[in-house]
């Protein structure tokens, strides 16, 4: 096996971002919607920390360390949302929450 | 080197596995728990990766708080309110299938023809050892340069905060009257025999002021013709001290 090099985790990440894409694209609970945009927030961070790693620069670091501080506002917010959802709504599936369409 | 390769290997493999297991699990606290493993895993990735301080703040802040309150929030969801797992849409998941196989190819070739310009940065492995490690570097780094993105990410934080506040607080009383109206269990008159048919129903005597005993603050069996008679009680928790 040769050296190991950025591109071992570029691929990495695009293969954690594309499933969450797909998780995203696919599935109705909102629940498991927001975990798969978490996990699409990770790969992205996988990518800033290996270019980092390649280039001997700590910014990637530094952007990966907003990123994640940026993805805990979101869970705050978006958790409540789906609280609220749950509770106003009594459904978390998204294909039945059209208020704003009809 | 060919040890650190393995090691990625197996880190990422699993990393993969876990998150496909995300998408494909059908109950949500099973993609939870996969949702850990592949955390846990993207953190060791960031220990080969030199990037010792990202991957405890990813175990602490992900895993430790983020799918804390989404498990939470499982538990706190009405079962029957979950959507059944993939039900219909079939045209829906080739379309994904589709668009995420054309991105993945891009994305691989882009990966593959890529070439690094610029200039290497200054913080190599003996630079970062000479400060004492990644957190002091990482610190450097963060409050030289990016003082004011932290303010950023302060204030991002405390909005969020009071974000949530407002989604969690309880409904409206208008909102709760209406729920009220929907879930008031009427002993003496049926839902249905009132008002839709035309029945009269008898009025109801007026009860007594006080429906709290004081003593055991239990309240007492209240007969109410509709959620309307009943918005005068007083709410669970908001007993009455006289």
């Amino acid at each position: 096996m040769s050296e190991l090099t950025a591109n071992h985790f570029l691929v990495l990440s695009a293969a954690l971002f594309i499933i969450g894409m797909m998780g995203v694209l696919t599935r109705r609970n909102v629940l498991v919607i927001f975990m798969c945009v978490e996990l699409m927030f990770n790969a992205v961070n996988v990518s800033f920390i290996g270019f980092a790693w390649e280039q001997n620069s700590l910014v990637g670091q530094t952007f990966a360390l907003f990123i994640i501080a940026v993805a805990a506002a979101e869970a705050v917010v978006g958790l409540g949302i789906i609280m609220a959802l749950s509770r106003r709504l009594d459904t978390v599936d998204i294909d039945k929450v059209r208020e704003l369409r009809e | 080197m060919s040890a650190e390769v393995l090691v990625f290997d197996i880190l990422g493999a699993v990393a993969v596995l876990a998150a496909a297991g995300v998408v494909l699990a059908r109950k949500p606290v099973h993609s939870a728990l996969s949702l850990v493993v592949s955390f846990v895993n993207v953190a060791a990735i960031y220990v080969i990766l030199r990037a010792e301080f990202l991957a405890a703040a990813q175990i602490i802040v992900y895993t430790g708080a983020i799918l804390v309150l989404v498990l939470f929030v499982i538990m706190l969801v009405h079962p029957e309110d979950l959507p059944e797992f993939h039900g219909g849409r079939p045209i829906q998941r080739v379309l994904a299938l589709i668009l995420g196989l054309v991105l993945l190819g891009e994305v691989l070739a882009a990966i593959l023809t890529r070439t690094v310009v610029g200039q290497p940065g200054p913080w190599s492995e003996q630079a970062v050892q000479a400060v004492g490690g990644n957190v002091q570097a990482l610190g450097q780094v963060l409050y030289s340069g990016y003082v004011l993105p932290i303010q950023a990410t302060a204030l991002l934080l405390l909005v969020a905060t009071i974000g949530a506040l407002v989604l969690a607080r309880p409904d409206s009383p208008r909102v709760r009257r209406v729920a009220r109206d929907t879930a008031t269990i009427s002993l003496g008159h049926p839902r249905g025999a009132d008002g839709a048919n035309g029945v009269e129903l008898p009025a109801l005597p007026p009860v007594a002021g006080d429906r709290i005993k004081p003593e055991t603050g239990e309240r007492e069996l209240v007969m109410a013709k509709s959620g309307d008679d009943f918005l005068d009680q007083p709410v669970w928790g908001e007993r009455r001290r006289s």
